[in-house]
């Protein structure tokens, strides 16, 4: 039992530790076998339901809210005249919250695109740039808008943190947009930005994976999504049966991890010396 | 005047008013003096405790990983732990993972703490190379972190101002983190992730850090975990560290702003309240 | 060969990309943990050339506003003149201690970092005013408990009841870190999903498709 423990210890450290342990010189690193079981599970599990999804089966996914207003958003741009402003966060393409955040700005540049809103996207990253300004021009072509495309639509405006909130700022209290979208990896600038956007007046929809921040986007921003939230976004707004058939996959092994978490919680709360059966095996 | 239009005038208190309020539940206490008695946690004296148990004389890893935004929270932190480690004769190998500021604000500090307080409070200077260095920033801080703990030559071959580390005593018997006695981190950024994931888990260093307030939360996990021994949470930690070792400065100073300040901010949510309950629990 | 190139090689070689990161992680072989290095200063130096696109974006899109004089051309003008002279003194004079480029960032950039840092206090007490509202039971319980760690945090609040730090550090220790691990592992299952379906190709919406 307790090498049982052992093996499964990693799912109850922090995420992040998931990724560390020793090493040495080999073709393979048994002492990662557990992540690597986990990884098989994980990928079998998202792999079986995107064929399930494929197959015609209705997958139940929960309302998100803050999805769903995004539309509304684009809708209240248009009508004011004003501009929707969308940051990625403020870290690099590298980061998966930050393309996470660049998937929902394929969405939003295709509704803008639809409705013929104005789209303003300012980035930290040149890399971010570039990328951002790729699935823009492609959301307006494939809308067949691409006469209201241009790269100054994504402008990099600032290299650091917080020289990029008082640029962003700047912007929200000159441009007054209609609409601020905050989507992606965001850092102490997070209240910075949505509080000068609520004094504006603009609707707010943010969502970041950051769990400092949350409370920050929470009382300042109409619509918060929060962590997994942001992840299952673009599979979300897509409705596309494989993207959300992973959204399924995930949810079997968030349930395994609960199990198992249960599991270990039971298993340290029995006095396993004081157990009468254990007694009688031992005497046996 | 009834009571609708009363939440009406609370609930319409212009923001700048707030904002003046901060700003003299700022400064008043600077101007007039505010002192407070310091409750000191359980995660800020563990850390301590930590320290105080290494042998005088050990190497200790000193990270300033923090941005100039972040200063006025978290040099007091970097103070305070130079001060513990130096009246305990500790030799401090310092570096910084931030690009942007981080070893201008390392030689800065090291410089002051070096010449300046070492000299009124041991009572002679602490020598470049002998009882500190500064390793300055190297890119890529994942492959630091990784590459520190096989040589830190082979990332750090010269020190922040390009003199090789052979020639310093300091670093002579030093070269990965096995060799040194502890990892002392004061950040304000998501760096302590990777050093925990990477210098504790992998290489098994000890370690502590003193974080922003904001960031605090998100590592009693490690506390808990015992992958860290003790944390140093925002301003107040920096206080309850001076309280620990005996030497009050900026950190128990800005404790009466700080103090005042939340009173503040919990005077105007109760206002905020008021209005909401007094205007029909309409927003 | 236009499909090629916009859609199955991107696929192809965050594939590939991904697929080596992975294997490097479950071996411990130089080989393949080199491999893994190499490719992560391959970013670093793309990472660098893509420095020169911002540059252009910026000074291409401020510069365009100043010519034509359009609504608040002085702040761009100030922002061209400010990356001028620090670039270049940057790049002719150096970055070290003593150079221009060095006393501009520490007596220009670091202050006025520092004030946009500050000002975070200020935000902080207008959108509580704004958003704390015992509108619930569950935001009532969030007010109280908020409150408490508020005053629990600093000295004054042992002042007011001399358990209240006691009571904070339970506060922290297990409802906010049960509530704080529960996000992180909700969240880096969200990530891995995200992972295993760019790398699987499965997931092309942020080369906008």
């Amino acid at each position: 039992m307790k090498k049982l423990l052992r093996f499964f210890t990693p799912l109850f450290l922090h995420p992040a530790m998931l990724c560390a342990s020793a090493g040495g010189a080999s073709w393979f690193r048994t002492d990662r076998i557990n992540s690597l079981i986990l990884l098989i599970i994980f990928a079998a599990a998202v792999l079986i339901y995107i064929r399930l999804a494929k197959t015609g089966r209705p997958l139940f996914i929960r309302k998100l809210s803050g999805l769903d207003a995004m539309d509304d958003a684009v809708g209240r741009a248009t009508e004011m005249g004003k501009p929707v402003l969308f940051i990625p966060g403020i870290q690099e393409v590298s980061e998966i919250q930050t393309i996470a955040g660049l998937s929902i700005l394929g969405r939003v540049a295709s509704y803008t695109a639809e409705y013929e809103a104005g789209l303003l996207v300012t980035v930290q990253y040149p890399v971010v740039m570039a990328a951002a300004q790729e699935i823009v021009k492609d959301a307006y072509v494939n809308a067949g808008k691409r006469e209201l495309y241009n790269d100054s639509m994504v402008q990099y405006v600032a290299g650091s943190q917080f020289a990029l909130a008082a640029a962003v700022n700047g912007i929200m209290t000159r441009i007054r947009p209609a609409a601020n979208i905050f989507m992606g990896a965001f850092y102490a600038e997070s209240l910075l930005l949505a509080e000068t956007g609520n004094l504006t007046g603009a609707i707010q929809i943010s969502g970041t994976a950051n769990p400092e921040q949350l409370p920050f986007f929470i009382a300042a921003c109409d619509f918060t999504l929060m962590g997994e939230e942001l992840y299952a976004a673009s599979a979300y707004l897509s409705g596309e049966p494989k993207l959300l058939g992973s959204l399924k996959g995930q949810d079997l092994l968030k349930i395994i991890i609960i199990i198992l978490i249960l599991a270990a919680i039971v298993y340290l709360m029995i006095d396993w010396k004081a157990l009468f059966i254990l007694k009688i095996l031992e005497t046996s | 005047m009834n009571r609708y239009r009363i939440a009406e005038i609370l609930t319409g208190i212009d923001r700048r008013i707030i904002y003046l309020s901060i700003l003299l539940a700022t400064i008043i206490p600077f101007l007039v003096g505010f002192p407070q008695p310091i409750y000191v946690s359980k995660e800020s004296r563990d850390l301590y405790n930590w320290v105080e148990n290494i042998r005088d004389g050990s190497t200790i890893l000193l990270t300033f990983d923090y941005y100039p935004s972040t200063l006025a929270e978290v040099e007091p932190m970097s103070r305070a732990a130079i001060k513990h480690c130096w009246r305990k004769d500790m030799k401090l190998i310092c570096m910084t993972t931030v690009p942007l500021g981080g070893p201008s604000i390392t030689e800065r500090v090291m410089n002051d703490m070096a010449t300046n307080w070492a000299v009124e409070e041991l009572g002679a200077k602490k020598i470049y190379g002998v009882d500190y260095i500064n390793l300055g920033y190297k890119p890529d801080y994942k492959a630091v972190l990784m590459g520190m703990g096989t040589s830190f030559r082979d990332i750090y071959p010269t020190d922040f101002r390009s003199v090789p580390l052979d020639s310093f005593p300091i670093t002579k018997n030093v070269d990965k983190y096995s060799d040194v006695n502890f990892l002392y981190i004061i950040s304000d950024n998501g760096i302590v992730d990777e050093w925990v994931t990477i210098a504790n888990r992998q290489f098994g260093i000890p370690l502590g850090a003193g974080v922003t307030a904001v960031m605090a939360p998100k590592f009693y996990s490690y506390l808990q975990s015992q992958q860290m021994v003790g944390l140093l949470g925002g301003m107040r930690g920096a206080a309850e560290y001076e309280k620990l070792i005996g030497s009050e400065g900026m950190a128990t100073l800005f404790m009466g702003p700080q103090s005042l300040v939340h009173l503040m901010i919990i005077f105007f949510i109760l206002l905020g309240n008021t209005a909401y309950f007094l205007g029909g629990r309409k927003v | 060969m236009h499909d090629l190139l916009s859609k199955r090689l991107p696929m192809m070689l965050a594939f590939f990309a991904g697929m080596v990161i992975i294997v490097a992680f479950f071996s411990g072989h130089p080989t393949l943990t080199n491999f893994r290095s190499n490719m992560q200063v391959w970013v670093s130096i793309i990472g660098g050339f893509t420095l020169l696109l911002g540059v252009v974006s910026i000074t291409s899109v401020n510069y365009r506003r100043v010519r034509k004089l359009e609504k608040d051309w002085p702040y761009k003008l100030i922002l061209l003149i400010s990356l001028v002279v620090s670039g270049g003194f940057g790049i002719f004079q150096g970055t070290e201690a003593g150079t221009v480029y060095d006393w501009l960032f520490q007596n220009m950039s670091a202050p006025m970092m520092s004030s946009m840092f500050a000002m975070l206090a200020f935000f902080i007490a207008s959108a509580a005013y704004r958003a704390f509202r015992a509108r619930t039971v569950e935001a009532t319980i969030l007010l109280v408990v908020a409150m408490i760690v508020m005053l629990g945090r600093v000295p004054i609040g042992q002042v007011i009841y001399h358990r209240l730090p006691e009571i904070t550090e339970w506060i922290m220790n297990y409802p906010n870190l049960a509530v704080q691990r529960g996000i992180i592992i909700g969240a880096a299952l969200g990530a891995a999903s995200m992972s295993i379906r760019i790398i699987l190709g499965i997931e092309r919406t942020y080369m906008g498709r």
